[in-house]
């Protein structure tokens, strides 16, 4: 679907309003601060990039199931569905979706209990996994209809390619980017920029940060709204700023305590 | 797992109880809202299609539902999903909504229904044909069929999808109605992206192809799909649309399920294109199986043969417009075949009579409606080749006459073969690939110990 973002699912449907994005997680902002908010996401992006590599998934797809998990906390509080069953689902049904090939249920679940056991231990202690196969494809149900079947997502990576072409071919710069473009899911930029925007926002980061002022006048060219660019780079940086001051061993365990938890059926 | 696990695991709550009990309430059940019990039409290897209406009454439309075979979300009903999700083009089939019916994990599609597709077309004309008679259709309805297939191909390959299982079961047209006459291509179910793959089609489900649609380059091992493939197979059905007969028709009983090459259907399409020179083909020599293929033909066997005599043989005249653009399409160079975007601007459709919206253009439609399938039919699942030998044996009168016509009623279900898929085609380059691998952050790998940094490949790798 390369061709058509304008006509996408993800154009028409999945460019949210920042006002809206806000009003709709009041409830979890009512519980954790924007930054914690922010902190809880990151720490779950972190988890289902983890598990990505561990299943040997391209970036495309980790990228995609990230947006997935975003997209349904947009429209719901992290105590609908607990986030450590909906990262795993999210990487899943991507992987169905990006033609990676299914991965067995079995592979998923055992990936999910070595990636917490090794790598998130910090924020787990000894807890094990505690999610099955059936947990997982009924969440894929869940998260499929929350999604509206909006499956396919476009990322910045295609639309960087090509400007970076268009720029004449720069290796370092076109690294450094791709590289501002994974951190870049760690925002909110996927849920409400255009994925061409995030491209020229994260370039932009990269020339700084290169101090390549010579492509000024390219970016002076394109004829975009530079208001937006500015939003999508002050997101950027500001998500910068804040993991220099941020331990995430030392404070994920308070933060995932902290944050609102599904509750299960009244007994009676 | 036990006791022992247990003891250890979060006293984890996967979902919220009033989340759960709110979303239940606010789905909507596809029983509770069509009726279509006992209205099954359409039975393929991916699913049941049943002829839908509203309970509500608040259109008396008929629809389709498409019940995919098995439980849950299997990667080709992703496919299906995604790609119809995205897609909006008067040729190609709708997707209206998708039910998920929670408790026994069926995944339900809704599409417009289509009351006629060009495998009950053809077989009505064929049919027609052996008893002498003659079926009273527009002069141009061809015409508007092959037009409007490339108009939605067309829409499809400027999307950067391929089909790649196009046959005349999988073109719709539609009946009565505001759409009347209206082609739908259908059955999304193995299209693909094909712009980026992110993996050898290879590794993924077997592939699965009626052979007598299939281009020559994947019968001699082509690793990649292309919007070529796609052509050749409108080719085919622009012949069989103006002979009533499967062009390419083989035997299907020796197919080796596991190779892409196939001698007898080769052979077939020799017999009726002649054997390709070298200079019509240059890159033949570079097929896998070329040698094979020297080795298994003769030249000389073809000497006689040319599309010109086939279609001449079938009352195409080789002066004919129609039959140049046929040409053009069956070409057998992949690299010399028209696209569909060329196809469309051919002289045949600038002449007279000009193709129309309506392929019937309003003359009586003489296609008989689907028939319901009945529950007899409905027999071992497992079994997919019974199931369409019983479905091609429904008692039915269209039916009985071309039982006649023998050799080639299996057209619609022609045996499906499980075969290890070429890969797509149109790679972006290597540099691409392997940015598809980038997974390093820029700063995500210092700031934070533990969540991402995993990722030391990123040297190797670039
Ligand atoms: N929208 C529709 N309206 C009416 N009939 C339809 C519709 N879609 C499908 N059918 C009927 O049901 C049959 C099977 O549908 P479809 O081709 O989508 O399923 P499939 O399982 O993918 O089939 P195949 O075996 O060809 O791959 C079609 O050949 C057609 O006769
Ligand atoms: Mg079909």
């Amino acid at each position: 679907m390369a061709g058509n973002f304008w006509q996408s699912s993800h154009h028409q449907q999945w460019i949210l309003d920042k006002q809206e994005l806000r009003r709709d997680r009041q409830f979890d902002l009512n519980i954790l601060s924007e930054e914690e908010y922010q902190k809880v996401f990151n720490f779950f992006a972190s988890i289902i990039q983890v598990l990505g590599e561990q299943l040997k998934l391209r970036q495309q797809v980790i990228a995609t199931a990230t947006v997935y998990f975003k997209r349904f906390y947009a429209r719901n509080s992290l105590k609908c569905i607990d986030p450590l069953l909906l990262a795993p689902t999210c990487v899943f049904l991507a992987s169905k979706v990006e033609e990676f090939g299914v991965i067995s249920n079995s592979r998923l679940i055992t990936t999910c209990q070595t990636v917490i056991k090794n790598k998130f231990s910090y924020a787990y202690g000894q807890q094990e996994f505690p999610y099955r196969t059936n947990h997982i494809l009924e969440c894929e149900f869940y998260l499929l209809e929350n999604l509206d079947c909006c499956l396919i997502v476009y990322q910045p990576y295609r639309p960087l390619l090509l400007f970076v072409q268009d720029i004449g071919q720069d290796d370092q710069l076109l690294t450094y980017a791709w590289r501002i473009v994974n951190d870049s899911l760690r925002t909110d930029v996927s849920l409400l920029y255009p994925p061409y925007q995030i491209a020229i926002g994260a370039l932009q980061i990269a020339c700084v940060m290169l101090g390549k002022d010579n492509l000024k006048p390219w970016f002076a060219e394109l004829n975009v709204d530079m208001d937006k660019i500015q939003e999508i780079v002050r997101a950027i940086i500001n998500l910068y700023e804040m993991w220099k001051s941020y331990d995430e061993k030392k404070e994920i365990q308070g933060l995932l305590s902290k944050m609102p938890k599904p509750k299960p059926a009244p007994q009676r | 797992m036990g006791d022992n696990f247990q003891n250890k695991t979060m006293a984890a709550v996967m979902m919220d109880y009033d989340f759960k009990i709110k979303t239940q309430n606010e789905r909507s059940k596809v029983e509770d809202l069509f009726d279509y019990e006992g209205c099954k039409v359409g039975r393929g290897t991916y699913g049941h299609v049943y002829k839908a209406r509203r309970k509500d009454g608040s259109d008396t439309k008929d629809y389709a539902l498409k019940q995919i075979e098995g439980t849950g979300l299997s990667m080709s009903a992703c496919r299906e999903i995604a790609l119809l999700r995205e897609l909006k083009h008067p040729n190609v089939i709708n997707l209206i909504r998708v039910f998920l019916s929670h408790t026994d994990r069926k995944v339900w599609l809704l599409f417009d229904y289509a009351e006629h597709d060009l495998w009950h077309i053809i077989k009505f004309h064929r049919a027609a044909k052996a008893n002498k008679k003659s079926v009273m259709v527009p002069k141009g309805m061809v015409k508007s069929l092959l037009y409007q297939i490339l108009d939605g191909i067309h829409y499809l390959h400027s999307n950067w999808v391929l089909h790649r299982d196009l046959k005349p079961a999988n073109i719709l047209v539609m009946g009565e109605g505001p759409e009347r006459g209206r082609v739908k291509i259908a059955d999304m179910g193995f299209a693909r992206l094909f712009n980026a793959p992110l993996k050898p089609l290879a590794d993924l489900d077997p592939v699965v192809v009626t052979f007598w649609y299939r281009a020559p380059e994947l019968l001699l091992g082509a690793r990649h799909y292309t919007k070529a493939i796609d052509i050749w197979a409108i080719g085919c059905i622009f012949a069989e649309l103006l002979t009533s007969e499967p062009i390419f028709h083989c035997r299907q009983e020796d197919i080796k399920t596991s190779n892409p090459y196939h001698h007898d259907q080769l052979d077939r399409i020799f017999n009726v294109m002649g054997f390709p020179l070298e200079k019509d083909w240059e890159d033949i020599r570079k097929m896998p199986e070329h040698a094979t293929l020297v080795k298994d033909f003769k030249r000389s066997n073809y000497q006689n043969c040319s599309l010109s005599k086939y279609m001449d043989r079938h009352k195409i005249k080789p002066d004919s417009k129609a039959f140049s653009l046929l040409q053009r399409l069956l070409l057998m160079d992949p690299n010399k075949r028209i696209t569909s975007e060329q196809a469309m601007q051919d002289p045949y459709f600038a002449e007279d009579p000009l193709p129309t919206q309506d392929v019937f253009a309003g003359c009586t439609i003489p296609y008989p409606k689907r028939e319901f399938l009945t529950d007899d039919d409905q027999e071992d699942k497992s079994d997919s080749k019974a199931r369409q030998n019983q479905q091609q044996q429904q008692p039915n009168t269209q039916q009985n006459q071309v039982q006649q016509n023998s050799h080639d009623h299996g057209a619609n279900n022609a045996k499906r073969m499980r075969m290890t898929g070429p890969n797509q085609g149109n790679n972006t380059g290597g540099g691409q690939q392997e940015f598809h691998q980038q997974q390093q952050m820029m700063f995500g790998s210092q700031q934070q110990g533990g969540s991402s940094q995993q990722q030391g490949n990123y040297q190797q790798r670039f």
